[in-house]
């Protein structure tokens, strides 16, 4: 469907004077300083290599995957490295499905490069066997929001996910050693890339008259200047790519000012890079050790073909102390829905609030059989929903006492 | 005949359901529905003015985007986007904004089974935060048959594998009147009863479908009085 006018955001020209006039002043519509970065969130997924970025308003997901390929003809011992853009429609409604636009080609190469020719990632080491089977590592890039300043904020979950990537441990063996075992990662500890340093990207954004600088962009000021410069820095003070297409003019001594500027936030981000990935393998570490089901699932009761089975009777667990004192509104209560019958129960269906507040909440544990330990627990009913915009994560942090550990033991023993 | 599955549930339990809204700042509505660890994240745009080529200029038209994870786009996705479209046609208010599209754009987070039915859910909450005209709501679950004949729930993606036949099904959920009598009724059936979209992959026999069918209907009634309090809560300050 083509753009129609009615459709397309259009910035007014009272905006557009306001943010202008503002800047003359050294002042930004969302009150930073010029150099200033919004706030930066690193969250991680549940497997390897997954990760979620929100810089201030601009949310972008990566995922990093590999595969064993047939490697290039020049480059036969070495592996491969491939980032895909993807400017979803979710992100902003002038983004089409479909083939990648202008904006969405040139975020690929800047990242590209920043990443791959700065050899960030060590490809040798992606070698299996020479000439015939080499990793090739993927990196999905998904923005899901777009609130300004795409190219950094990709940046910094590519470098996440690149970083908490672990690929496959495999073995050469057979007769004539061409044959490739890929260990699960159940059998074999999968393996981390190798990294040498963090190409770190900042935008900055040219405005106005007195092509004043800034860092880090929203939106709305995107749509208001007169030009682009992206320079990737690592903290090592190397500069890995600059990127300025077109655009207003800027003068050589402004963008030596800006590397600098550069390599002080790029040494700030990498910082906060790398603590969050320690975090993420403290808990991936913590997370190897089994543990009991963490959040109960939800009952159902169904109406039998034939037995009743009122299953669970009074099982309910401590576990469920452990599930509500998670963070924030991860709660996944599992209420207690007990009709008699589907008929009578319809009424009760409709309106939770005529839905009784049972007594006893139960809750399905591992194997609900006769002997069913634990005492009832009390109703937690807790709101479901949150307004604040954070993603379930799956961590093995929640406050924890020593009580909580000692039980679980017993549990275990007394299941056998 | 109660087996325990492999995350310790029994054949009636679900897997714990979270549901987020209004992640997203760009786009007018917007939800996460997890489900155990199965991740959708839904995106509703509109209504904007025009309608595709082809489309019924009458109506407002539904668009349904689906993002894998990773990979190209293939027909996987192309059948969810058909079957997507089809049921949000179903329970959306058609006639109210003519000659538009509301844009449904899905990122999968993480599959780890019943992906689709995750994904109904998702996108209804995110239709209702964006403030689309609804009749009603739908509520997905899937259920599936296992090798030994037995019945389970919203399988997880190791437990989709091993069975032999499963069932993807929406049904509407069920409304709230102020009349004590719901004019809901069709026939004599309770509205809730009736089935806007059934997947089925595998064969099974025409009883155990049926029954399926039964579970399914049990399991929407729960995930509708949660979906309902989720959506309450957040519009009672």
């Amino acid at each position: 469907m083509e753009q129609r006018l009615a459709n397309s955001w259009r910035m007014s020209v009272n905006d557009k004077k306001f943010i202008e006039e503002a800047l003359l002043s050294d002042i930004r519509i969302d009150g930073r300083g010029p150099f200033e970065y919004r706030r930066l969130t690193i969250k991680f997924g549940k497997e390897d290599g997954q990760s979620e970025v929100q810089l201030g308003h601009t949310h972008v997901m990566a995922y990093v995957t590999s595969q064993l390929v047939q490697p290039y003809r020049d480059r036969p011992n070495e592996g491969t490295l491939s980032i895909f853009t993807e400017l979803s429609p979710m992100a902003d409604p002038s983004f089409e499905v479909g083939r990648p636009g202008e904006l969405a080609i040139e975020l690929g190469r800047v990242i590209d490069r920043g990443l791959r020719e700065s050899r960030a990632v060590d490809m040798e080491s992606l070698c299996v066997v020479a000439g015939r089977f080499v990793w090739a590592v993927r990196v999905d890039l998904h923005i899901v929001d777009n609130g300004g300043n795409l190219i950094d904020a990709a940046n910094i979950a590519a470098l996440a996910a690149l970083l908490t990537f672990r690929r496959p441990e495999c073995t050469i063996g057979g007769e004539d050693g061409q044959e490739i075992t890929i260990h699960p990662p159940e059998v074999r500890e999968p393996l981390g890339l190798i990294i040498h340093h963090l190409p770190v990207a900042v935008t900055f954004g040219i405005f106005g008259e007195d092509k004043s600088l800034v860092v880090d962009p929203t939106h709305h000021e995107e749509a208001v200047m007169g030009g682009r410069m992206t320079t990737t820095v690592n903290s090592n003070g190397d500069v890995c790519a600059i990127q300025k297409a077109g655009g207003e003019g800027v003068m050589p001594s402004e963008i030596m000012r800006c590397l600098r500027v550069a390599s002080v936030k790029a040494a700030e981000i990498t910082q906060t890079i790398k603590e969050s990935v320690d975090v993420y393998n403290e808990n991936r570490s913590l997370r190897h050790i089994k543990r009991h089901l963490k959040s109960a699932p939800v009952e159902v009761r169904v109406p039998e073909r034939g037995t009743e089975g009122n299953e669970t009777g009074g099982v309910a667990t401590d576990f469920s102390k452990l599930s509500s004192s998670e963070a924030g509104g991860e709660d996944a209560k599992p209420p207690k829905w007990d009709p008699p019958s589907m008929g009578s129960s319809l009424d009760s269906i409709g309106s939770p609030a005529a839905l009784p507040g049972s007594p006893m909440v139960t809750k399905g544990e591992e194997a609900p059989s006769g002997d069913a330990v634990e005492s009832t627990e009390d109703p937690e009913v807790k709101p479901l929903t949150l307004k604040t915009p954070s993603l379930k994560q799956e961590t093995q942090s929640p406050p924890r006492t020593l009580r909580d550990a000692v039980k679980a033991k017993q549990k275990k023993k007394k299941k056998k | 005949m109660e087996e325990v599955r492999a995350d310790g549930r029994n054949g009636q339990q679900l897997r714990p359901l979270v549901c987020t809204r209004n992640l997203l700042h760009r786009a007018h509505g917007s939800a996460q529905w997890c489900q155990g660890d199965t991740i959708v994240l839904a995106a509703v745009y509109g209504p904007k003015a025009g309608t595709k080529k082809g489309e019924n200029p009458e109506k407002a038209s539904i668009e349904v985007i689906w993002k894998p994870k990773t990979g190209q786009i293939g027909k996987t996705e192309k059948q969810y986007e058909m079957i997507l479209r089809r049921t949000l046609q179903s329970i959306c208010i058609l006639t109210i904004h003519p000659n538009t599209t509301t844009s449904v754009i899905l990122q999968v987070v993480s599959d780890s089974g019943a992906l689709l039915p995750c994904a109904i859910n998702a996108s209804c909450a995110a239709l209702v935060d964006a403030g689309i005209p609804l009749k009603h709501l739908a509520v997905s679950v899937s259920c599936g048959l296992t090798q030994n004949g037995s019945l389970i729930l919203d399988p997880s993606k190791v437990e989709e594998q091993e069975l032999q036949a499963f069932v993807c099904m929406a049904f509407p959920n069920s409304p709230v009147t102020v009349l004590p009598e719901a004019s809901s009724s069709k026939e004599g059936e309770p509205m809730e009863h009736g089935i806007i979209t059934s997947t089925s992959y595998g064969s099974m026999s025409v009883n155990d479908y049926l029954c399926c069918i039964e579970y399914g209907r049990a399991a929407s009634a729960k995930i509708s009085e949660f979906l309902r309090r989720s959506l309450e809560t957040e519009h009672n300050p």
